[in-house]
Order: C-alpha cells, then structure tokens, then sequence
C-alpha cells in the first residue's frame, strides 16, 4: 500500500515538471524540469519494481540514474558553445 | 493498479508528443523527445518488457539527447514558418485515426491469456528455452538463439546505417579541425562527479552484457551503456582526447568485427555441418554449444552498437567544429 501511495506521489510530481518543461518561458526551466523528470523516472521505476514485486528489475533504475546526467552536460555543453552565436529567443 | 499507472503516464505522453509536434523551437523539441523517452521507457516497464526499457534507457535518455543536441549545433534553432496547409492534414489524420481505432475492437483484450500471440510460438520458446539453452532468460534465448537470423538482421542494420551516416558527415581526422576541443575541462564540479561516474557505467555495461541470460539486458544494451561512457568522457575531456584514448580507426574496425564475429559464428555452424546460425554444434554437448554462441553474437552486437554509436557522435560533433 505504501508503495502506491509514494508511487502515486511521484506521478503527481511528474506531471508539474512536464508542466514547467512545457510552459518554459526560459530555457533554463527546461533543462531543469527535463533533469527533474529523469530523477523522478528513476525513483517511479524503483519504486515501481518492488510494487510488482520484480526488485531485480532495479537494473534498469540503475541505468537511468547513471546515464541521466550525460544528457544533461550535453545540454549545458552546447549552450557554452551555441550561446554567443544564436539571437537569444524572446521569452528569455 | 499498474494499469492506472500506465493509463497516466499515456496521457503525459500524449501531452508530451503533442507539445512536442507544436513548439516551433527545436531546442524546446529535444528536451520534450527526452521527457517522452522517459515516459515510453517507464510504460515498456510497466508492460513487463524489461529488456525494452533498459534499450530505451540506454539509448533514448542519454544518446539520442546528444546526437540531436549535435545536430542541433549546426542548424538554426528556430523552426521556419510554414504555410498553413492544417485542413487537409487534419481530415487525413482523423480518418486514419478513425479506422486504426475501429481496427482495434477486433483485437483480444489487454493481457488476454487466450489471444494468438500467447496460442502459437510462445509456449514452445517457454517450453523448449529450458532444454535446449537452459538459460533463464527466455527473450536472450529468442533474440539471440531462435530468432538469431532477426538479430543478425537487425545488426547488419545497425552497421549500414553507420555506414550511410559517416558518408553523409566525414570521420573526425585531426587536420581540419580549427581549434583543440577543451570539453567542459575548465569547469571543475561537471569533471570531477563525470570522473567518479564514468568507470560505474563501464562497470554497469559490462554487467549489462554477461548477465544478459539471466536478467534484462544484452548486447545492444550493453554496447549502447559503454558508448555513453565513452561519450561522457569527450563531453568532459573534449572531443581530441576521447579519440587518443578511442581512435576512429578501432571504432570502424569495432563496428564491423562485431557483425563479421555474428556472422562468423553462424557460418561455423554450416561448416560443422549444421544450418546457419545453428550453435548446438559449437561444443559436444548442444546446450553448452547453444551458450557458448548466445555469448559470442552478444559479444559481436556489443562491439557493432558500441563502435557505430561513437563513431556517429563524433561525426556529429567534428562536424560541428568544422563548420
């Protein structure tokens, strides 16, 4: 039951960081609603397997936890490089 | 109660492709195709497809981000105006909508124990797993055993495609590059948690590749996890020192040594005088035979994925710096 309840939370959570990544304005909301959904992904597949009762479906949990970050700095990495060259969007 | 779990995340991913398809910034796009990988991957999950959702894991949240991301370094940001032509598109879609939804009552139920596709080939691949392979994991012994003609398919895919997109985009060589990518090597917090991170998700590929026949993973996923590795490193490190470590001479040789090792280990069988792809008679006894070849084609898609996913990263990326 507690695991339904935590679950039905993080869902609750994910949808208001789709929200801020849908709404924006700024880019910067963006990268860091997209950086929070990857977080709450992470804990809704963890909490996820121990509700069906598969705990070693936790491999997956673990690749996102691990891999979420690369795209991430990828992000940042082409802002450092983009930023001077493009007119910056309006609703910045 | 995972049904109402799934039903929700459908409707955020709804929204999340419509959202996806309206926003003129492609920018916006990209970071919203990242939220929907994570959406279509906890479905996949929830749907029981483990091995699904670690490749959507593997290639949806963190690679395809930075390939798009890469693409998008040298396009305008902006999508253009186009001429509104909504009407005739609208009634098109709706139509096929109307009769793909009317296809679908003819369907069995969700997770109806009596549909076709649980009647025919699958309690013969439950049945026979145990004796033949005797692994665990019955979808690695499909991928790669029963249906390993497919997974050769699917890899010689893989391979052309890379080979189509290093066509297109020229391989990363150290004469036209104008200046040394530093990567993000100034900025001392990014560098430091990517050093801890990069031997863990090395570690974790590997794991990923020969735990295959026993839980969710294989070849594709684990090749897929040890290019984001090497990925982070150039994200980090700068492009010049990812190919030190890496050169695009061993990712070509990689990417076809992988499907030549596949399809090695398939004409083996004929020579032993057995079908194609038939690895019972890889050792004297059938079921070793049968593992032995499971790890050897998984062995060859790691490396194919592995060298195909590099070499198209720094294709993209060295075409951004030529420019």
């Amino acid at each position: 039951m507690i695991f339904v309840v935590v679950a039905a939370a993080i869902a609750v959570t994910m949808a208001l960081a789709l929200a801020r990544a849908i709404l924006g304005p700024s880019h910067y909301d963006r990268i860091l609603a997209v950086n929070m959904f990857g977080t709450k992904t992470v804990l809704l597949l963890a909490v996820m397997a121990f509700m069906m009762g598969r705990p070693d479906f936790l491999d997956l949990a673990l690749a996102y936890a691990l891999i979420n970050f690369i795209g991430i700095l990828a992000v940042l990495e082409f802002f450092r490089d983009k930023a001077p060259k493009v007119e910056r969007p309006k609703d910045v | 109660m995972t049904e109402i779990f799934s039903v929700f995340l459908l409707i955020l991913l709804v929204i999340t492709a419509g959202a996806a398809i309206r926003t003129t910034n492609l920018f916006v796009a990209v970071m919203l195709m990242g939220i929907f990988s994570l959406l279509i991957a906890i479905n996949f999950f929830l749907l029981d497809a483990a091995d699904v959702a670690l490749t959507e894991a593997a290639v949806g949240a963190g690679i395809s981000t930075v390939l798009f991301l890469g693409a998008l370094a040298f396009m305008n940001e902006q999508e253009r105006e186009q001429a509104p032509k909504r009407l005739a598109g609208l009634i098109s879609v709706s139509i096929t909508a109307l009769i793909i939804a009317y296809a679908t009552f003819d369907k069995p139920a969700f997770g109806d124990p009596n549909a076709p596709a649980h009647q025919d080939l699958a309690p013969w691949f439950l049945e026979t797993t145990q004796s033949a392979v005797d692994i665990p994991n019955v979808i690695t012994a499909i991928l790669g055993s029963f249906r390993g003609y497919d997974t050769l398919g699917e890899v010689f895919v893989v391979l052309t495609a890379a080979i189509g997109v290093l066509f297109l985009l020229d391989t990363p060589s150290a004469g036209n590059m104008l200046k040394r990518d530093e990567g993000l090597r100034h900025y001392l917090i990014p560098r430091m948690v990517g050093r801890l991170l990069i031997p863990f998700i090395l570690l974790f590929g590997l794991y990923i590749q020969f735990h295959g026949e026993y839980g969710p993973g294989g070849g594709f996923q684990a090749g897929a996890l040890v290019a984001a590795s090497m990925i982070l490193y150039a994200l980090l490190e700068g492009q010049d020192r990812a190919l030190e470590v890496l050169p695009q001479r061993v990712l070509t040789f990689l990417m076809a040594f992988g499907a030549l090792l596949f399809g090695g280990v398939g004409v083996i069988g004929i020579l032993n005088g057995a079908n194609f792809l038939d690895y019972s008679v890889l050792s004297s006894d059938p079921v070793a035979g049968q593992q032995i070849g499971i790890i050897l084609i998984e062995a060859g898609v790691g490396f194919t994925v592995t060298g195909v996913l590099l070499s198209i990263f720094h294709a993209f990326v060295a075409r951004g710096r030529t420019q």
